[in-house]
């Protein structure tokens, strides 16, 4: 179960890289949102390995503080940093 | 006018030249920064990848004074608790620890002691608390069941019985001895053969007679043995043997569960060192394989480099903390390399934890810092069962002994509890790496994380009914 998962989470990875140069080449992202935007998908997946690793090793409120203290923040940084590059575009439209 | 075009195309062409220099040069910049990040976070990986293998030492790494005397197996915790004879020659250490434990408000109903004590160990009667019921009692039961067959029948700590593995005939060393072509190579196939056998680890140390006990005692038929008139050999070489014991059966500490997985591991461990030493006997070389009689495990092990001494008074080891039990054998042969003992960042992080210390039942754990004589009591009666004279943390093995008689079996709480025991997944590997090369407050934190993420609850019902679900897995 766990290297079906480090298979999925190799897919979302090259996914989230694929889509960070995308969204670099079209809005022009300076190293402070590539880093955002890098940290908040990292710690997304992270999350994501953290929490489906605890739930297989019987620990499954391990699993659910992870995706709390580690996906949430991931989240949140995500979010953040993709709704000011927008906001930032359609200013400068 | 043409000229001016001209002298504008110029500048125009000048400035995009230098524009593109700028441009390259920038990139070179950024290229350099982050191959030098790469590079920096490699050198980081790398270190951290080499203090997780521990950092090796050319001596014992806990300081041992000069006045250090090897132990007496009489003052052997259990083998004292299995022996009559003891007991009637020192009613003073009874006496002593039932007015230690009247003074601390933990005698209870009758008075305490070793040997009577002890006489119907985890016999029952079986309880309604989860984990002491007759399903857990007979999977204990079942666990020892190989371990006392191959220990000489019943007593743990017997290093005499002729129809043990444990025994010390050297009948089957064989007329021609083995020649390896080098010491490296008779290392690799001696941990190869320990590997196959089923060791989770395997360290190969000089045979030290610090951590041999003299004299040796056997607590069955009561008889004092000696290294010059009853061992078979002047042994050379200890070869150490950890095994790993069952994380959801350790999970459910204090229980009968905890004792089927201790059960298990020490007949896996007699039955590792028992095929080990006839593996060298086979080579042409003497060996006798010892599970807890003839030295103390855990400095070999630490000598073996195998683990780190812990406050909770065993080793840690990487990847399986303190969720191993150990074997060993003595041999002869010495054609060997020996593996430098190593340390792990452990003891620094046993002193921030206390985790074992928070979760022992007995109050047997010390709370404070390594030291060179035991601080639980000055009183020298009360001593008997100590190391004196070696730097680490020193616990009151009484207690414990005696929580395990009061349980109606054993405890290993402190097993369960210990931040280091945890099933081997990547997480737990990257929060050990964290771990060697934090200093000490993070540690304290990192202990505060382990309890919120719901790890090392002792006592804990649900790890009793989840024991008996994973079944379905196989």
């Amino acid at each position: 179960m766990m290297d079906l998962t480090w298979y999925i989470l190799g897919v979302l990875t090259g996914g989230a890289l694929y889509g960070t140069y995308v969204f670099s080449n079209r809005f022009k992202l300076n190293w402070l949102l590539l880093s955002g935007m890098g940290a908040g998908a990292g710690l997304l997946l992270f999350s994501i390995a953290w929490g489906v690793g605890a739930v297989l090793e019987g620990v499954p409120r391990a699993g659910s503080m992870g995706i709390l203290l580690f996906g949430l923040p991931g989240l949140i940084l995500l979010t953040v940093t993709i709704r000011h590059i927008i906001s930032k575009k359609e200013v400068a439209r | 006018m043409k000229k001016e075009s001209e002298s504008s195309t110029t500048n125009n062409t000048q400035n995009e030249t230098k524009d593109a220099h700028n441009s390259s040069r920038r990139n070179f910049l950024k290229f350099g920064a982050l191959g030098a990040g790469a590079v920096a976070a490699a050198a980081a990986g790398v270190t951290i990848v080499k203090r997780m293998e521990g950092i090796p030492h050319e001596e014992f790494p806990t300081p041992v004074n000069d006045d250090f005397t090897p132990f007496d197996q009489r003052n052997q915790i259990n083998v004292f608790g299995n022996s009559k004879a003891l007991n009637e020659k020192h009613p003073e250490r009874n006496k002593a620890f039932n007015a230690q434990l009247k003074k601390e408000g933990q005698l209870g109903d009758k008075e305490f002691h070793f040997f009577e004590s002890s006489a119907n160990f985890m016999q029952g009667p079986y309880r309604d608390t989860p984990g002491f019921s007759q399903l857990e009692q007979a999977l204990a039961h079942a666990g020892f069941y190989s371990a006392r067959q191959q220990l000489g029948g019943g007593s743990m700590e017997g290093p005499k019985h002729p129809d043990s593995v444990s025994h010390w005939r050297q009948d089957m060393v064989a007329e021609q001895k083995y020649q390896f072509s080098n010491p490296k190579e008779a290392s690799l196939a001696i941990k190869s053969a320990a590997r196959m056998f089923g060791a989770a680890r395997c360290g190969i140390t000089r045979r030290d007679k610090r951590w041999d006990y003299d004299p040796m005692y056997d607590a069955r038929t009561e008889k004092i043995l000696t290294w010059e008139e009853d061992f078979p050999f002047e042994p050379k070489t200890v070869i150490v043997i950890l095994v790993e014991m069952d994380y959801p059966a350790m999970a459910a500490a204090p229980s009968w569960l905890g004792d089927a997985t201790v059960g298990d591991a020490y007949a896996n461990a007699i039955k590792i060192a028992g095929q080990l030493n006839v593996f060298l006997q086979r080579l042409g070389y003497h060996g006798v394989a010892s599970m807890n009689d003839v030295g103390l495990n855990a400095p070999y092990a630490i000598a073996a480099g195998l683990g780190e001494g812990a406050r909770n008074g065993q080793i840690i080891t990487p990847t399986y903390g303190p969720r191993v039990r150990i074997s060993k054998i003595y041999t002869d042969f010495e054609f060997v390399e020996y593996d430098p003992p190593r340390t792990f960042g452990v003891t620094s992080f046993c002193k921030n934890c206390k985790r074992c210390a928070d979760s022992c039942p007995s109050e047997a754990i010390t709370f404070g810092d390594p030291s060179w004589e035991p601080e639980f009591s000055t009183d020298p009666e009360s001593l008997w069962h100590t190391s004196k004279g070696i730097w680490k943390f020193h616990n009151d093995s009484r207690k414990c002994f005696k929580f395990w008689i009061d349980n109606d079996g054993s405890c290993a709480n402190c097993i369960c509890s210990c931040p280091y025991n945890k099933p081997d997944f990547w997480h737990h590997r990257l929060v050990d790496a964290q771990n060697v090369i934090s200093p000490g407050p993070v540690h304290s934190f990192m202990r505060e994380m382990d309890i919120l993420f719901g790890y090392g609850a002792v006592s804990d019902p649900d790890t009793v009914k989840n024991f008996w679900k994973l079944g379905e897995k196989i």
